[in-house]
C-alpha cells in the first residue's frame, strides 16, 4: 500500500468529522458543567468540620449544653418558680470574631420553650422597647388601648459570661480550645446562683 | 403454733408482693425509669434496642450498654452509657429525638453532637428533655464522616 493510498484510507469521511465535532462540543459542555459551582441544601444540624475556627456545631453544642445545665442545676430555674431573667453581655475574649449574642439568643429560645424562664428586655433591646412605649404614649393612640408607661417588670436574675480560647499551632498541627463560662446572678442580692463552663477542643492536622 | 403459722404466712405474702413489683419501685409502663408503654422489657438489652437507633451510611462501632431515666421536676432526664470495646479511637455523633405522650414530635430536631471515644473506654451522656411535653425519646447515633 502506497502512502497516498494510506492517507486516503485514514482520511475521515464528512459524517465521521461531524460526529467528532459533536462529541467534542458535548465533552466541553460536560466538563464545563462539572467544573461549575453546585448548590444544594444541607442538614443545618450536621457536624461541621470545614475549618477549626468557631463554627455552627460549636454554637449549637455550647448553647444546648448551657441551657440544659441551667435547667437542671440553677435552683431559681429548676425550682419551677418561673423567674424573670435578663441577658447581659457575653464577652468574646478569643482572638477570632464570635457573635456571642447568637449563643445567648439560642439559649434564650431553648429556655423559653422549656416554659421555666421568662425573659425581661435586655440592654441591647431597651432602646427599641422604650421607643415603642413613648410612641404609644403619644396623642395618636387611645390611652385605654395602648401600653402604659411605668408598667415594665424588672428581671430578678441576670446572665453574663465570657468565651475564651487557647490556640496552639505548629507546622503540622493546629489545636484550638474554647471555654464558655456563664453565670446567673440574683440582681437583688448579688448572689451568684449558678455558673458553669463548657469546653470544646478541635485539632487540625495538615 | 397458730401464731407461728400466721407469721410465716405473712412473711411469704410480703416476700411475694416484693417480687411481683419489678425492682420494687418501677411504675407500670416504665423500665429502668424510662417510658416503654406496652413494650415488653426483659432486661437492659431490650430497653436499649427499643430506645436507640443507628442512622447514616457509616455506623458507629460502639456498644450501647445502658439507658437509664429519671425525672427532675417535670422534665425527663436520661443517662446513656456507651462502650468502645475496640482499642482504636471511635468518632461518632449523636442526638436525641423527643416525642410527647401520643408519639408526636415534642421538640425541634436536635443538632448532631460530635463525640470522641478512646479505645476500651466508657462514656456517659446525660441529657434533659427540652420541655415537659417530651415524655418519650430515641437515642440516635451515627459514625462521623
Amino acid at each position: 500500500m502506497t502512502n497516498t493510498q494510506r492517507s486516503q484510507r485514514m482520511k475521515p469521511t464528512p459524517i465521521s468529522r461531524r460526529a467528532l465535532v459533536i462529541a467534542a462540543v458535548a465533552s466541553i459542555a460536560l466538563v464545563a458543567g462539572c467544573a461549575g459551582p453546585k448548590t444544594r441544601y444541607g442538614d443545618a444540624g450536621k457536624v461541621e468540620t470545614v475549618t477549626n475556627t468557631f463554627g455552627s456545631t460549636d454554637l449549637q453544642m455550647l448553647s444546648e449544653q448551657m441551657s440544659q445545665s441551667m435547667l437542671t442545676e440553677a435552683p431559681a430555674i429548676a425550682g419551677g418558680n418561673l423567674p424573670i431573667v435578663t441577658i447581659q453581655e457575653v464577652k468574646n475574649k478569643t482572638s477570632e470574631y464570635i457573635d456571642t449574642r447568637a449563643i445567648t439568643n439560642r439559649m434564650r429560645a431553648t429556655l423559653q420553650k422549656s416554659r421555666r424562664v421568662r425573659f425581661a428586655v435586655d440592654e441591647a433591646d431597651m432602646k427599641k422597647q422604650t421607643g415603642e412605649l413613648q410612641r404609644q404614649d403619644s396623642e395618636y393612640y387611645k390611652k385605654e388601648k395602648s401600653a402604659q408607661m411605668g408598667e415594665m417588670i424588672g428581671a430578678g436574675f441576670r446572665i453574663t459570661g465570657e468565651i475564651t480560647s487557647i490556640v496552639k499551632e505548629t507546622k503540622k498541627v493546629k489545636d484550638v480550645y474554647y471555654q464558655l463560662f456563664l453565670s446567673l446572678t440574683n440582681i437583688q442580692t448579688g448572689i451568684e446562683e449558678w455558673s458553669d463552663t463548657k469546653e470544646i477542643r478541635k485539632t487540625t492536622e495538615r | 403454733m397458730k401464731a407461728a403459722t400466721l407469721i410465716a404466712t405473712l412473711c411469704v405474702a410480703i416476700a411475694m408482693t416484693g417480687c411481683g413489683t419489678k425492682k420494687g419501685f418501677e411504675k407500670p409502663g416504665f423500665a429502668f425509669g424510662c417510658p416503654v408503654g406496652d413494650g415488653k422489657i426483659g432486661d437492659m438489652k431490650d430497653l436499649v434496642k427499643i430506645k436507640s437507633a443507628k442512622e447514616g451510611g457509616r455506623s458507629a462501632d460502639i456498644e450501647l450498654e445502658e439507658i437509664r431515666c429519671t425525672t427532675t421536676g417535670d422534665l425527663l432526664k436520661i443517662d446513656v452509657v456507651l462502650y468502645n470495646d475496640e482499642s482504636d479511637v471511635e468518632r461518632l455523633q449523636y442526638k436525641f429525638r423527643w416525642m410527647d405522650a401520643e408519639g408526636m414530635r415534642a421538640a425541634d430536631e436536635e443538632s448532631w453532637k460530635p463525640l470522641l471515644m478512646y479505645g476500651n473506654s466508657r462514656q456517659t451522656i446525660t441529657t434533659i428533655a427540652p420541655n415537659a411535653k417530651a415524655r418519650d425519646f430515641r437515642f440516635i447515633v451515627m459514625g462521623q464522616e
